[in-house]
């Protein structure tokens, strides 16, 4: 990860570069700590934070590089959660393939909903998504029945790792942190590359994109697929610690609960994953030692918790223009405004305005067929 | 035969909620070209406050010490009537405050609707608890209420809430296409920057369009609370619903939209009837399938292509 970030050795680089090898280091070495020290509980909460981090990678992927809106990412999750389970226990396979199965399950699930929503305007994807929240848990409900599915197998430590027998969960905390590092490595390597950067131009400008040959369609799909395989294989890493599911585990307030910490702390990088990934599974775990009414763990919403995420929806609205707040962390230069004081004024001007880059915009287009714009992308 | 007409008349009253919601949902849509996945919670909330008219003061309510304002209990039409118009109210007041000031970006509007689904939420979870609550039909619901026809019954309280909806969706055609504030609307709709260089007020007019939708839906909710009951989460089925009848009509015709409403409705009770293997709860998915299938085939949904392209 480090290698990729600097250009050419220049000697800032080279800081930056020995900054996050000892950061890493230190992290590394403070997660071992917690692992061998904590108690399981703590460490199966940290499997599932680095799980769960995958997911909202994904759906960072989505909003802030793609400028789409996925509102079903915890039914995504559920998806890879039940190939993940379903694998395992009617085909036999070994226990350490059950996250690539969820990857698989979830890059076809999105891939399915993505195809006939991206043809149209934004707002069919959300809608799309919004189904797919609410319908999973009936879904899986009419599949797998009442009762939670269990895992037929264990995770056993090799022995060189010394681990001892009943100490399965820092094992299983080291699979899920192996699998979600690869996939971040990945998928940051993707998103540096020529396609993270035809990403952010088919979000801020997909006429000039097109133009340059980007087929914006493709990548939106290629993204929205990419995006459901990450959170698909979260719920594959998060059945590692958990074992069993059932309808209940992903209902559709996960999502908009994801969606809404998504949003807020969501910036131009993958990091920006985290914090949102701790605060989901931490927040219950702290409003209980306070002695608020928890009634399903990170999982549904606890009474107050959602007027929290309310909050948050909405300051993430107004103080950042839904950029998310660790954006205000990154330099961007302001666009220069036009403000004249009187307001009857101002809304003429802004129209002229308007209607003035709408004009600039028809003559790019004056070469390209009316009709091939508006099939493919009218809403942009 | 019997049973089949049965099913059909089974359909007219969820039908007529889906329709009021996609309608909702589309008259939003199609002037601020924003998704507003608060419709439902908003008609929710619309129910709780014709709730709150109709029976008066309640053990349940926490302040219960303030219902003299409201006096005693209302006729459940009343109710519903007083209902409209708060929520109209709170509609207006919704676009002015909440989302024009973010208006100019998509994703940070969805993002203060999504807020505004969990507020809404929330707050009737803590004022009123989760449990069912009972709110009756403005129309006769005895066990005699009904005509017997072809062997089906055909309930008063079904016949009086599909008239009602295509009353008020009547009167909303005529007040588009015979008003002056319709007119404006229309204007909006088909080119904003232009109302604006015309001297339209925008932004009024959009309000408007809020409060409408907002009053549309909360029509729906006190209408469909005589069937289904007053619950928090009553609007999340009603909703996927809502959203896939508003698709048919490409998220922009209204008269599309309540077409499909019933369609979808006459949809599930049939799935749900016929198909074995289909329960109640499982045909909102079927519901979901045929709209993604319907996505695949005709992007534009029942709306004539070249149209639904045409307008951005």
């Amino acid at each position: 990860m480090a290698a990729e970030m600097t250009n050419e050795g220049s000697s800032t680089s080279r800081v930056k570069r020995l900054a996050w090898v000892i950061g890493s280091a230190i992290f590394v070495a403070v997660c071992l700590r917690v692992a061998f020290a904590a108690t399981p509980k703590i460490v199966t909460d940290l499997s599932n934070v680095i799980a769960l981090s995958l997911a909202f990678a994904g759906l960072v992927v989505l909003t802030h590089y793609l400028g789409l809106l996925s509102l079903g990412q915890g039914a995504f999750v559920g998806v890879g959660a039940y190939a993940a389970l379903h694998i395992v226990n009617d085909f036999g396979a070994p226990v350490l393939w059950m996250p690539l199965a969820g990857l698989v399950a979830g890059t076809l699930v999105g891939a399915v909903v993505a195809i006939p929503s991206l043809r149209l305007p934004k707002a069919y994807l959300a809608l799309l998504t919004l189904s797919l929240g609410v319908a999973y848990p009936i879904i899986l409900k009419q599949v797998d029945g009442n009762l939670p599915v269990t895992l037929n197998g264990e995770f056993i430590a090799p022995s060189w790792t010394g681990i001892a027998e009943n100490d399965e969960h820092i094992w299983e905390l080291f699979l899920v942190a192996a699998y979600a590092s690869i996939a971040i490595f990945l998928v940051q390597g993707l998103l540096r590359g020529p396609i993270g950067r035809a990403f952010i131009a088919s979000r801020d400008q997909p006429e000039a994109a097109r133009a340059f040959g980007i087929p914006v369609y493709r990548l939106r799909l290629f993204g929205v697929a990419l995006s459901g395989g990450m959170a698909g294989l979260a719920g594959g890493l998060l059945m590692v610690p958990t074992n069993f599911n059932d309808y209940t585990h992903f209902p559709e307030e996960l999502s908009i609960k994801m969606f809404a910490l998504a949003m807020a702390f969501g910036g131009s990088r993958l990091i920006s994953a985290v914090p949102g990934a701790l605060v989901l599974i931490f927040l219950p775990v702290w409003l209980l030692d306070r002695n608020w009414v928890v009634e399903y763990g990170w999982i549904g919403f606890v009474k107050s918790e959602g007027f929290i995420y309310a909050a948050l929806l909405l300051l993430t609205a107004y103080l950042t223009k839904g950029r998310g707040f660790m954006s205000l962390f990154e330099t961007r230069t302001p666009k220069p405004a036009l403000k004249p004081t009187n307001r009857r004024v101002t809304s003429v001007v802004r129209g002229l305005v308007d209607l003035d880059t709408q004009l600039g915009e028809l003559e790019g287009l004056v070469a390209k067929q009316s009709a091939s714009r508006s099939r493919e992308e009218a809403n942009d | 035969m019997s049973l089949f007409l049965q099913r059909t008349f089974d359909s007219l009253a969820n039908g007529s909620a889906y329709a009021a919601l996609a309608v909702a949902i589309s008259m939003v849509f199609r002037s601020t070209g924003i998704l507003n996945l608060a419709q439902g919670q908003l008609a929710m909330f619309s129910t709780y406050i014709a709730l709150v008219l109709a029976t008066g003061p309640s053990p349940y309510m926490k302040f219960s010490s303030n219902t003299d304002l409201i006096g005693a209990a209302w006729p459940v039409w009343a109710a519903i009537l007083g209902a409209i118009v708060i929520s109209m109210v709170i509609g207006a007041f919704t676009e002015r405050v909440i989302i024009r000031p973010i208006s100019d970006n998509p994703v940070a509007a969805v993002g203060a609707t999504l807020g505004l689904y969990l507020l809404l939420g929330a707050f009737v979870r803590k004022q009123w608890g989760g449990r069912t609550m009972f709110l009756g039909s403005p129309f006769p619901q005895t066990a005699e209420d009904r005509w017997d026809i072809g062997g089906a019954r055909l309930w008063h309280d079904s016949v009086g809430i599909t008239l009602t909806m295509i009353a008020v969706l009547g009167l909303l055609a005529v007040l588009q296409r015979r008003t002056k504030a319709g007119l404006a609307f229309r204007a909006v709709t088909s080119n904003r920057t232009g109302s604006l260089l015309v001297g339209i007020r925008v932004s009024r007019v959009l309000m408007f369009g809020w409060a409408l939708a907002a009053g549309i839906g909360a029509l729906a909710g006190g209408l469909i609370a005589g069937e289904i009951n007053v619950r928090p989460d009553m609007m999340g089925r009603l909703l996927v619903f809502g959203l896939a009848a508003a698709t048919l009509g490409g998220l922009r015709s209204p008269v599309l939209a309540f077409v499909g409403g019933y369609l979808f409705a006459f949809l599930e009770t049939m799935l749900g009837g016929y198909v074995s293997f289909v329960d109640s709860q499982v045909t909102l998915v079927w519901a979901l399938l045929v709209l993604i299938i319907v996505l695949f085939v005709r992007p534009s949904g029942l709306m004539p292509r070249t149209e639904a392209w045409q307008q951005k």
